[in-house]
């Protein structure tokens, strides 16, 4: 069962202008694909900033934190040993591993972030079986009007995907 | 100054189709026999790390006083020119530098396989490598935890984060061109392997946003710690007492280092890949520059370093440090590699004040390896001179390799060429996606001015 249209377009000017007719005529679930990462296409879906830099800063802070809390533990707490004139309790000392290991959970959730919001690593993603749209990491852009749309309809929407000078406009034949 | 940075204005496609078809061109009969060569050497290291493991450390020519030598040496020096690839894909991203884009990708493959070889050395340095993830604090019947106010913990925790988080750094800014290499792949089997790790992108604008807000976050946390890594490794030395180690110059000074033995080491890969795959057009001459001009701020860095050191000794006051710096390293057994140093690493970088020395791409090459081996020539000049002459002179005692320590240390070199040849042979040696983002950018900037 068929859940959105897709529409090619040749270049990022040709989708930018199509994001906006649709705007005009009342879409709201539309979705853009294209071979790299566009601020102008971004912009014209006037999607809100991500929010996963948030989610970094708090895992980032939360290692550091346990990191300290850790080190405090071995050689201060349970295995108290002064080595070097150091006091069991030393915080320069233990910098270093707080900062490293805050750099590397936040890189950790930086990178497993992107996957889990960005909704990658899943074996059907609703556009697959689509032709044609092997172009989307090469050099075209696709715009996708999800059925569920309240505007949608099934010719006008192709008319409008038409109109705004898509090369085609294509029904993924795998929708789930 | 855009449009030198692309020669010609080709298309999203054609760009994808010159950028992705390195990865389908066939090895030639010299891409063969140099990965032969580097095939054979890697199997000599393993051959030489497996007899150190079985025969014990005694095989290379460590013993006290200098008691760090090769292995320390080598670890340092690689490590080092792993951070010019970091520096590169996120320092001069920060700063919007849009000249770095077309070569960090390769820049950072090289960081990766250069800290791989740097990792191993501490581990088989230890003598009984099994044992190493006592450098870990896993709960142990031993109840004996590793002593965090120790550099060496802080040397494992700062050089696994920098290999991982480069590694996902570099992953993470490859996914898009994945995508593009499993959507062109000629055949069936390539299409299922590049489609693997590609992890299911299809370019949709939703993971762009978190994708690219990701990225730059990794760009903002890579930049701390690239400079964090090398101060980390001047920290072994520095808290130290031995004479020529116990400075506090010594963070800034190995970070400057660092970077200027990478860009040099960035220069010698980049030069023959750009001929042999015909980048001239995304590699221009302005490229090759810019790397000249940061070899040569780091390297006077590098000189001003040198002088500190000098000063301090002498206005320490220390006749132990002054002995150091003024008589054993310029006159003292090895001196060689004292004034090879000097040459490579001081006067050799002057010649990037000329115009014509940097554009000239031979003049680059030769002198990329020649501040290759200055460097080298560094370490072995802070490690092995200053454990030579130590505080007692009853102690002191002068150094050489055995052949199992140059075998283990070519055969590295044959390794991280071996692990980059793969490299140029399977996956895209430019960011394609981030070099048609830069070609429209250069476009608006070119029809807005």
């Amino acid at each position: 069962m068929a859940d959105r249209m897709l529409a090619e377009y040749p270049s990022e000017a040709a989708i930018v202008h199509a994001i906006h007719r649709l705007r005009e005529d009342g879409y709201v679930d539309i979705e853009a694909y294209m071979p790299f990462g566009s601020h102008v296409v971004e912009h014209a879906l006037d999607r809100p900033r991500s929010r996963l830099p948030i989610a970094i800063f708090v895992v980032g802070i939360c290692a550091a934190l346990g990191a300290y809390l850790l080190q405090w533990f071995l050689v201060a707490y349970l295995y108290p040993l002064v080595v070097g004139g150091r006091p069991p309790h030393f915080p320069l000392a233990f910098i270093i591993i707080t900062f490293e290991m805050g750099i590397l959970f936040s890189g950790f959730a930086a990178f497993f972030g992107t996957l889990g919001l960005g909704r990658l690593v899943r074996l059907v993603d609703g556009v697959q079986g689509t032709p044609g749209f092997d172009s989307a990491t090469r050099d075209r852009f696709w715009l996708e009007v999800s059925m569920r749309d309240p505007a949608f309809d099934p010719e006008r929407t192709r008319q409008v995907l038409a109109d705004a000078g898509a090369l085609r406009v294509e029904i993924p034949e795998g929708s789930p | 100054m855009s449009k030198a940075l692309l020669i010609g204005r080709p298309t999203d496609a054609a760009l994808g189709d010159q950028l992705l078809g390195t990865t389908w061109r066939r090895g030639g009969r010299t891409w063969w026999i140099v990965f032969a060569i580097s095939g054979a050497l890697t199997l000599m290291l393993f051959s030489l790390i497996t007899y150190t493991v079985v025969t014990g450390i005694g095989v290379w020519g460590n013993m006290i006083p200098v008691a760090w030598a090769f292995g320390i040496i080598n670890f340092v020096w690689w490590i080092g020119i792993g951070h010019a690839g970091t520096f590169i894909s996120a320092i001069l991203y920060l700063f919007e530098q849009p000249w770095r884009t077309s070569i960090n990708r390769l820049a950072e493959a090289m960081t990766l396989f250069a800290v791989l070889q740097a990792a191993m050395y501490p581990v088989l340095h230890l003598g009984r490598p099994w044992f190493g993830y006592w450098l870990f604090p896993y709960p142990s019947q031993m109840e004996v935890w590793p002593n965090v106010k120790s550099a060496l913990p802080w040397d494992a925790a700062a050089v696994s984060t920098y290999f991982t988080v480069s590694l996902l750094f570099w992953y993470l800014g490859m996914i898009p061109d994945l995508a593009s290499l499993r959507d062109s792949a000629p055949t069936r089997r390539r299409r299922f392997i590049y489609g693997l790790f590609a992890l299911g992108w299809n370019g949709k604008a939703t993971t762009w946003r978190h994708y690219r807000a990701a990225y730059l976050v990794l760009a903002g946390i890579a930049t701390p710690l690239v400079l964090s890594v090398h101060s980390v490794v001047s920290s072994d030395f520095a808290i130290g007492l031995t004479p020529g180690w116990h400075s506090t110059i010594f963070p800034p000074y190995f970070v400057a280092g660092a970077i200027f033995s990478g860009f040099a080491m960035v220069l010698t890969l980049l030069i023959p890949v750009r001929h042999i795959f015909k980048l001239h057009n995304v590699v221009t001459e302005k490229h090759l520059e810019n790397c000249a001009k940061l070899t040569l701020v780091t390297g006077l860095i590098v000189a001003y370093g040198y002088i500190t050191e000098w000063f301090l000794a002498w206005y320490s006051g220390n006749a132990s440090e002054i002995y150091q710096a003024w008589i054993a390293r310029p006159l003292g057994p090895r001196a060689t590699v004292f004034w090879i140093t000097m040459i490579c690493n001081v006067l050799v970088p002057q010649l990037f004040w000329w115009k014509r020395v940097r554009r000239s791409v031979l003049a680059l090459f030769v002198m990329s390896l020649l501040i290759n081996i200055g460097m080298w020539g560094e370490r072995f000049m802070i490690i092995v001179q200053s454990l030579q002459r130590e505080f007692l002179p009853s102690m002191w005692s002068s150094y050489a390799p055995t052949w199992v320590d140059i075998g283990i240390f070519v055969g590295t070199m044959g390794f991280f060429l071996f692990l980059f040849l793969l490299f140029l042979r399977l996956l895209p040696v430019v960011a394609v996606s981030e070099m048609r983002e830069l070609r429209h950018d250069l476009e608006r900037g070119v029809e807005h001015g």
